[in-house]
Order: structure tokens, then C-alpha cells, then sequence
């Protein structure tokens, strides 16, 4: 037998020792048979000897039935527990239906807490955490946007990548047999989904060739446009559409959850590089390229030869230097971080908010259970008088907590369904990856795990407090009330505080977003924008290569429009404000920065526009004149610079009749007129350099980016119809699209900070009506605690006064306590909030004095109700109950 | 014991039924089972003495036999091992089939033309 330490055996004492009675039964049996061969006449060392014989292998014996005992032992115990927590799980059951007010309020406060956050984790998980739906996506990476010459010079130098592609915005007019509308694209190299390893789900991918000049007239569907225009039939492919008025085949359909670059491209276009037309290849920087690691090769080492080799690209370009220090941030990164973009960190301030809410909402149903703790005690004490242990009594009330928990978790899962439903619906445009999120497998477990956490997290405290009562009230007197109480007050108090605290953080973060985008909206952008609808107008390319034509549509187009009932003025432009990303342009300026080769300043925004531009938007001119129809493209090139420009080049307010150019070989423009500077990009933008020219007059008239406005003397939206039948009876091949009133274009582009405004808003509310009900309910239970102190106190005199000050006392005093510990938190959560906030700093005066105060005064409010019951004590009554 | 090589293996099975057997009488510790198989069997069976143990092991897996500590009749703590009712009645089946299939055999042996 192995010697095993005699000790040991006194384990057995504790819990039962497997090894030791295994030993014992086995010594057992040696030492009989070695008693009975002695009595045969045998030495004792012949009896020993003679009986492990007879016995075996004592060991192996001992090793197989202890591992056998140690295995039953587990799985006794693995029933053991689970008998008892199906029982304490039926008890939980029962002593929430003994109590169904206070059931229904945790379980709600719980459904809240955990439902929003099981909602708004189903939006980070679908657009932050789960990988993109290609092959290996870890391995894709993004590399940046560059013109075509400088992708095929880095594609011809890179190392580190198997494949390397590009995709590039393109949005055309697509003939629809009824009618042309435009539709939003993307041309990709014909690479890029064998790169990204997705395949049609019907027809083929684009094959090399058809990534050269005149064999590109090819296209692939999005499954959504598919179903919506050809019907889902499988008889598309090998049919012609005319896009741009140029006939295209369709070879194949994308299966349905293939959204590249994003959910509003309905059809990808074979991308084909013009090398013999410099202007295209070196002076565009739209191709966003896109690569995969080659094997065993790390983003880093990628960075580091994208790095070496991106400013040796300049020496390629024939049309100018630009410089040694020419766009560095061209740097791979991980694919899914370039497309889930800035809205991560936006998702992760919301999480942050929606878990701040769940806080508070356990920090409620803590205190729910410590004031039902109080007033189980009897029962408590009960039975750990009849020898229930403090963990046995521990483990029944966590478990009833779960039980709250589990119950609150599966009410919220049914709210997370309907919350996120209503999340995509009224989510901002160009949300990444929108249509994936659902509440699905993975969601349900965060819920559950978060419903396990939250359990414990406001059932450990009152557990443990309930059980300490539980026993010193079973020694003191069952009932009556002990110095426990003291004790549970300073526990409840804290509790208060930081409920408070919490709320505090929450809603001096969706105070600042609610000053920032009051802020936001009362932005002056220098353009009237009520009573105007604006139409984008494309025309397809291949009839209107010719730009006297264009010009013909466009004229044809405002006289008809002009000659409408109800229209003011009507006018062309090629960039509406918030209409679309605007860029900035290099400008000359004459007798200061003539030389193209050397830095020239960058010009905020620069437009094409026709007459009528300045009247239609309500632009004054405030020096010159506006367009007229004679700048015509046979006249004077003139332009009109707005205010800024004009300080900045000609401090001395002489800049009328001075001259301006675009950096390439082009006649000077006349400058003819000043205006104010407008806002164009968005309300928060800081450009105010504009610089209009004439619209007739453009080097590059035609454009795929037209917009007709309209100044009206009526409500604009009934419009839209007027300009889509004019536009068809010009000419039904080209189409209308983004037909909207300003005013509607000005708030869509102010949608993403309402709508963050909105989440963190109602967040903030529902931790405030949280706190608000936490106090009251504290000090309503303080009331009813304290009856006997209250009525000794009016008993001796206490004015109504003197015992509401006593209790909204106490009340404002730990909102005080709770106001000061948020509002240092939130000086240094706000940070979080960053860009998000506009025209208000982070640490905000106003907010951070009206927010706490504001506190205090819902403390005294919420107490006020528990406080006056406290006056209508009948003291003799109150004595008389002890 | 016996040399091992004398007396056949023990079928598989069949170890569990002579415990059972054992155990009919009465709760029986682990030695006293084996004394009764020796007694009962002139010693026959040779079965090494370590194997007994797996063995109500097993038994008790299967719910045909509970333990108990308890003091032998020698004032020593010993395991005791009681029969249960569904134990009998395992007993009582295996041994039907176990007679019958004893039977069957030796009426095939015995058939000429005779071995011996």
C-alpha cells in the first residue's frame, strides 16, 4: 500500500476523503486475511506476504477505485447543488409572487437596463466586432486613397501583399426601360472580389481583359437591385442596360449580403486605367485600394514598405512635383476599421451610456432588495434558526436575484427586438454595415451573461446584509428592530450616491450633445434656405459629350422652370451645400502666388454656378455685380470670391478687378464681385473661402454633379414632381434624383448628432427617472423605518417644517454627495465625447453647475412626497406600536 | 489461490453474480465476500482477491448494491455492502440465464461421441 500520511485521514472529518476510505476499506481486508493466515500457523511475515499475493496488485487496485469514488463524488455533488438550486429557484419563485409590486418594479428596471444594452450591443456587434463577410478578413487590409498612377506605381513595387485592388465611387444614370434614374455604383478592378474571395451568386466575375479601355461594358448586380428592377430573373444575365446611354451586359448577380463598399452600391463596374490621359490618372485621388496580406507578411511590415515606397511614387508623375512631403497618411490599416470608420467610436460612447443606465437600474433593485431584506428578516432569522447556514441562506437569495435577473433579461431581449428595429429604421445614412445588425446567437449571449452579472452584481449586497440580519436578529429578538437599522441606512445612502452619480455622468453628457447641436442648428450659413428645393440633374454622358448640349439642357431647363407658376428664381450650381463631399482648390493668385510649381493656397470651396445662383439662395453681393448671361464661355473669364478670400489676398479691400487661376495652364479669371462667406460642407464647417465662377464658362462644364435650385414663392416639396416632368419632357434619358426642399438637405446633414443626441438623451432621462425613484423610494422607507423617532420628535414639539426639513434634508445631502462624485466623473468622461461636441467645451460651465443643481432639486422633490407623510405621524400611535 | 493458468479466466460478468450471491445472506464487507466465494467455491475460482473491489464498484454504479461504513465484528471500522432489491432481482434473472446456459453446455459436451 502507498504510504499515505496517517493526517490525512482526519480530512474525512471535513468533507468526505475518497483516498483515506479507499485505504481503509483495502487495509481492511489485507490486515483480516493476514489475522486468518497467522491463525493457520503462518510467521507474520509469511502471513503479510501470503495475503497481498492473494490480493493482487495493491496499487493498481487502489488507483483504479479511487479515481472511480473521486469521479461519483463529483457528479453527487454536481446533483447535490443542482437539487438544491432547482429548489431555491422554486422558492425564489414563490417569494416573488408573495411580493408582486416589488417583483414587476425590479424586473421592469431590469428589462430597461439589460434591453438596451442587449440593443445596442447588437449594433456593435454587428458593426464593430463580427469580421467582415469575406474570406480571412483579418487579412484584408485598406492602404488609403491615391490617384491611378500612383496605385499602379505602388502596386508594381509592393511585396507584401497577394493582391492588390481598387474601388472607386461611381454613381451614373442607369435607363430603365420607364424611366432613368441614378443609381449608385462602385467600378472596381476586376480582381477585387477574387481578392476579397466572394463570388456571384448567379452568372461570373469580371475576368483581366475586361479591365482594359472599350472592353469594360460589363456590370454585375446587387442582389436588391435585381429583385427590385429585373424581378429576381435568372434570364438578366447576358442582357444590356444602357448606362450613361452606353449599352453594358450583365454577367452576374451579387448574393444579397454582399454590401461593398457599403449598403447604397447597387452594381460594381469593371474599373479600367486610362494611362494615355495624364490629367485622369495622376490628378484624381478617388481610387480607395485595397489589399490582402500575403502570407506570413504582418501589417506592420506592410505599413513599413508602403511607407519606403510612397514618396519615391512622386518622381512617376509627369504633370508636377508634389513635393517631398506630399500625403503621408497613405498607410495600410485593418480593412474593417476603414469601414466601420468614426462610428466606432461613436457605438462605444453609446454602449458606455447604455451600461451607465444598467448601473443605476441595479443600484435600484439593490435598494428594492435591501428594503425587502429588512422586512424578511423574520423570515430570515426563522430559518437560519432551524440551521439554514449564512452561505446556504447567501445562495437562496443570489439565486433569487438571478431569477429577477433571468426575468428581467428575457423581457429585455423582447425590448432589444423592437428597440433595434427601430434603431435601423431611423438611423443616419451611411451607418457602415447597417443592414447586418439583429438581435441574433451571439447578442442573446451577451444578455445572458450580462442578465448572470447584473444578478450578482445587486444581489451580492443585499444578500449579504439580508443574512447578517438574519442572524443577529435570531439571537436578539425576531421582529423588533436592532441597531441594524443604522447600519442598513448608511448602506442605502451610499447606494443613493451613486445612483446619483451615475445619472449625473449621463446626463451632463446628453446635456453637452443637446447644447452642441442647439449650437449646431442656430449656425448662420449665409443662405436662406427656406423656400428652395434642389434637384440633382445627370445627364448621360454618351449624348451629352457634346458640352454645347449640356448647355442647351440646362437652359432649356431653367426657362421652363422659370416660366412655372409659384417659381421665383431657378438656377444651376455643381455643388449644393450639404449636398455632397466638397473639396478644396489649389488657386494662383496674380502679383502673389503665380508659380504652379510652388505651394499655392487652397481655396475652401470653389462652384460653378449660374445667374440667378446668388438671388435663388438669397446671397447679397456685397461689392460688384453677380453673374450675368453674357459670361458666357466667348467672354471675359470673371469669378466672385467671397469675403474671406478677399481679406485674405487684398487686406486693403481692393479686390475687385484682380485676377485668379486655377493651377493648370488656363486664362486668368477676373475677379467681378464679393459675397459672404457661406457655410457649403456642413454646419461645422471652418473653410469660409469660396470662389464662384461662371457656370458656361467651366473648363469642365460637363459634370456628373449638377443641381437645379429653386427659389419658390410656396411651400418647395410639391416642386419635386414639377421638376421631374419638366426634365422628362426635355429629355427621358436623363435623370432626377435628390430632389429635396434646403431646408430639408440642411437638417438631413445634422441627422447623425441628432440622432446621437436622441440615444444618449433618452438614456440620461431613463437614469434620471431611476434616480428620481431610487430617492424617493429610500426615503419613503426611511420614513416608515423612523415612525417612532418622528413621533417622539413631534411628541417634543417638532414643527411639520422642522420634520420635512429632516427627512428632504437628508435627501438633498446625498444627492449633494452623489452630484459631486459624478460631476468629477464626467469632467473626465466628457473627453469621450470629443468631436461629437460643437460650440461648447467639454467641461461646459452651464452644464456642469446646472446638472448637479438640478439634482438636488429632484432629490428634494422626490423626497418631498415621503417627507410631508412624515408630519401626519399621530405620535401616540406611533409609541403605542412598539 | 491457485496458479492462474489451472482454472479458466472468470467470464466477464460472472464475479458480479457470485458477489450478489454472496451478499444474499446479508451485508458482508469485502473480505467476508471473498471468504464466502473461497469457502463456497473450494477455492476454485481462483480469483485474485484485488479484482472483488472494481467489481462492487460496479455493482454499485448499477444501483444492485449500497454501502455503508460500519464495525466489523472484530471492533473495526469496515465498508459494508448490502444488497438492494433491485440487486435480487438481478441476481435472481442472471443466475436463470446463467444456469440455463450452464446446462446447454454441459448437455453439449456430454453428447458423443464422448470426449472422454
Amino acid at each position: 500500500m502507498s504510504p499515505t500520511p496517517r493526517w490525512r485521514r482526519y480530512l474525512r472529518f471535513i468533507r468526505p476523503n475518497v483516498a483515506a476510505d479507499v485505504d481503509d476499506e483495502l487495509a481492511f481486508h489485507i490486515a483480516m486475511r493476514v489475522e486468518r493466515n497467522v491463525a493457520l500457523g503462518m510467521t507474520a511475515e509469511d502471513a503479510r506476504r501470503e495475503a497481498e499475493r492473494r490480493f493482487g496488485d495493491v496499487g493498481m487496485v487502489r488507483h483504479q477505485l479511487v479515481r472511480h469514488d473521486e469521479r461519483r463524488q463529483h457528479s453527487e455533488g454536481r446533483r447535490e447543488y443542482l437539487m438544491d438550486f432547482l429548489q431555491d429557484l422554486r422558492f425564489g419563485w414563490r417569494a416573488l409572487r408573495r411580493a408582486p409590486g416589488f417583483a414587476i418594479a425590479a424586473t421592469l428596471t431590469l428589462a430597461l437596463g439589460i434591453g438596451a444594452n442587449a440593443a445596442i450591443f447588437s449594433v456593435v456587434h454587428a458593426i464593430v466586432l463580427r469580421p467582415l463577410p469575406y474570406r480571412e478578413p483579418q487579412r484584408l487590409v485598406s492602404v488609403g486613397t491615391a490617384s491611378a498612377g500612383e496605385f499602379l506605381g505602388l502596386r508594381d513595387r509592393l511585396h507584401s501583399f497577394s493582391q492588390i485592388g481598387v474601388w472607386i465611387p461611381q454613381t451614373h444614370p442607369i435607363d430603365l426601360g420607364d424611366e432613368t434614374v441614378r443609381v449608385e455604383g462602385t467600378g472596381i478592378t476586376t480582381n477585387l472580389l477574387s481578392l476579397l474571395g466572394v463570388a456571384p451568386r448567379l452568372g461570373r466575375d469580371f475576368v483581366a481583359e475586361e479591365g482594359e479601355m472599350g472592353k469594360n461594358t460589363v456590370l454585375l448586380l446587387s442582389d436588391g437591385l435585381w429583385r427590385e428592377r429585373f424581378g429576381a430573373s435568372p434570364d438578366v444575365i447576358g442582357k444590356r442596360i444602357l448606362v450613361e446611354g452606353l449599352p453594358m451586359t450583365i454577367i452576374g448577380v451579387m448574393p444579397g449580403d454582399f454590401h461593398f463598399p457599403s449598403i447604397t452600391t447597387r452594381y460594381w463596374l469593371p474599373n479600367a486605367f486610362n494611362p494615355a490621359n495624364p490629367g485622369m490618372t495622376w490628378a484624381v485621388n478617388d481610387k480607395h485600394m485595397v489589399g490582402r496580406l500575403a502570407p506570413g507578411v504582418t501589417l506592420e511590415r506592410a505599413q513599413r514598405e508602403v511607407r519606403e515606397i510612397w514618396p519615391t511614387l512622386r518622381h512617376l508623375n509627369p504633370l508636377w512635383d508634389p513635393g517631398a512631403e506630399y500625403r503621408r497618411d497613405v498607410a495600410p490599416t485593418p480593412l474593417q476599421d476603414d469601414v466601420v470608420g468614426t462610428t466606432g467610436r461613436l457605438l462605444w460612447m453609446l454602449f458606455g451610456c447604455v451600461l451607465l443606465v444598467l448601473l443605476v437600474g441595479c443600484v435600484n433593485v439593490a435598494n428594492l432588495l435591501l428594503a425587502r431584506a429588512t422586512s424578511r428578516a423574520r423570515e430570515l432569522a426563522v430559518r437560519a434558526a432551524l440551521g439554514g447556514g449564512r452561505g446556504r441562506l447567501l445562495r437562496q437569495l443570489v439565486t433569487e436575484s438571478l431569477l429577477l435577473a433571468v426575468l428581467g433579461a428575457s423581457l429585455g431581449v423582447g425590448f432589444a427586438v423592437a428597440v433595434v428595429r427601430w434603431l435601423v429604421a431611423t438611423m443616419p445614412p451611411g451607418i457602415p454595415r447597417a443592414a447586418e445588425i439583429s438581435v441574433n446567437g451571439t447578442v442573446v449571449a451577451f444578455t445572458a451573461v450580462v442578465a448572470m452579472l447584473t444578478g450578482v452584481l445587486f444581489g451580492i449586497i443585499p444578500a449579504l446584509r439580508a443574512t447578517r440580519l438574519g442572524q443577529s436578529a435570531a439571537t436578539v429578538s425576531i421582529g423588533r428592530r436592532t441597531s441594524h437599522d443604522a447600519h442598513h441606512h448608511r448602506v442605502s445612502g451610499v447606494l443613493v450616491t451613486a445612483e446619483v452619480a451615475l445619472a449625473v455622468v449621463l446626463v451632463v453628457a446628453a446635456m453637452l450633445l443637446v447644447r452642441s447641436f442647439a449650437a449646431l442648428r442656430s449656425v448662420d450659413i449665409g443662405i436662406d434656405t427656406s423656400h428652395i428645393i434642389a434637384a440633382r440633374i445627370t445627364p448621360p454622358w454618351e449624348r451629352y459629350q457634346d458640352t454645347s448640349r449640356v448647355t442647351q439642357l440646362f437652359g432649356a431647363l431653367r426657362e421652363r422652370l422659370s416660366a412655372l407658376p409659384g417659381v421665383g428664381t431657378v438656377a444651376i450650381t455643381d455643388k449644393l451645400p450639404f449636398g455632397q463631399v466638397v473639396w478644396g482648390v489649389a488657386m494662383r493668385v496674380q502679383g502673389q502666388y503665380e508659380d504652379a510649381k510652388h505651394n499655392l493656397p487652397s481655396i475652401g470651396h470653389q462652384l460653378q454656378v449660374t445667374p440667378g445662383y446668388f438671388r435663388t439662395m438669397r446671397i447679397p453681393i456685397l461689392r460688384g455685380r453677380g453673374f450675368t448671361e453674357t459670361d458666357r464661355g466667348d467672354q471675359l473669364p470673371v469669378a466672385i470670391v467671397s469675403e474671406s478670400v478677399a481679406r485674405l489676398f487684398w487686406p486693403n479691400g481692393d479686390a475687385l478687378g484682380k485676377r485668379i487661376g486655377y493651377p493648370w495652364d488656363s486664362p486668368w479669371l477676373t475677379i467681378v464681385g464679393i459675397v459672404p462667406d457661406t457655410k457649403q460642407d456642413s454646419l461645422r464647417d471652418t473653410s469660409r473661402t469660396s470662389v464662384y465662377t461662371p457656370w458656361e464658362q467651366s473648363t469642365l462644364r460637363y459634370s456628373s454633379e449638377n443641381w437645379v435650385v429653386v427659389r419658390t414663392r410656396s411651400d418647395p416639396a410639391p416642386f419635386a414632381t414639377a421638376i421631374r416632368r419638366v426634365v422628362r419632357e426635355l429629355d427621358r434619358t436623363v435623370a432626377v434624383s435628390d430632389a429635396r426642399t434646403m431646408d430639408v438637405v440642411v437638417s438631413e446633414s445634422v441627422q447623425k448628432a441628432r440622432f446621437t443626441m436622441l440615444l444618449v438623451g433618452a438614456f440620461a432621462v431613463a437614469a434620471l427617472l431611476l434616480g428620481a425613484i431610487g430617492i424617493y423610494g429610500v426615503m419613503t422607507y426611511l420614513v416608515s423605518q423612523r415612525t417612532q423617532e418622528m413621533g417622539i420628535r413631534i411628541a417634543l414639539g417638532a414643527t411639520a417644517g422642522g420634520v420635512i426639513g429632516l427627512v428632504v434634508g437628508r435627501a438633498a445631502r446625498l444627492a449633494a454627495l452623489g452630484a459631486i462624485v459624478g460631476v468629477v466623473a464626467a469632467f473626465f468622461a466628457t473627453r469621450w465625447l470629443g468631436t461629437l461636441l460643437y460650440g461648447v467645451s467639454a467641461t461646459d460651465p452651464v452644464t456642469f453647475v446646472a446638472v448637479p443643481l438640478g439634482f438636488i432639486a429632484i432629490a428634494v422633490v422626490a423626497s418631498y412626497v415621503p417627507a410631508h407623510r412624515a408630519t401626519r405621524i399621530d405620535p401616540v400611535r406611533a409609541l403605542k406600536a412598539e | 489461490m491457485q496458479p492462474r493458468q489451472e482454472s479458466g479466466e472468470l467470464l466477464q460478468g460472472t464475479l458480479g453474480i457470485l458477489i450478489l450471491k454472496a451478499l444474499l445472506p446479508g451485508a458482508a464487507h469485502g473480505y467476508a465476500i471473498a471468504r464466502w466465494i473461497e469457502d463456497t467455491t473450494d477455492d476454485v475460482l481462483s480469483i485474485e482477491e484485488g479484482s472483488l473491489y472494481p467489481a462492487l464498484r460496479r455493482l454499485e454504479d448499477r444501483r444492485w448494491v449500497t454501502t455503508e461504513w460500519g464495525v466489523s465484528e472484530n471492533n473495526r471500522r469496515a465498508k459494508f455492502y448490502t444488497l438492494t432489491a433491485a440487486g435480487r432481482k438481478h441476481l435472481r434473472d442472471e443466475a436463470a440465464v446463467w444456469l440455463r446456459y450452464s446446462q446447454a453446455v454441459t448437455r453439449v459436451l456430454r453428447a458423443s461421441p464422448a470426449i472422454a
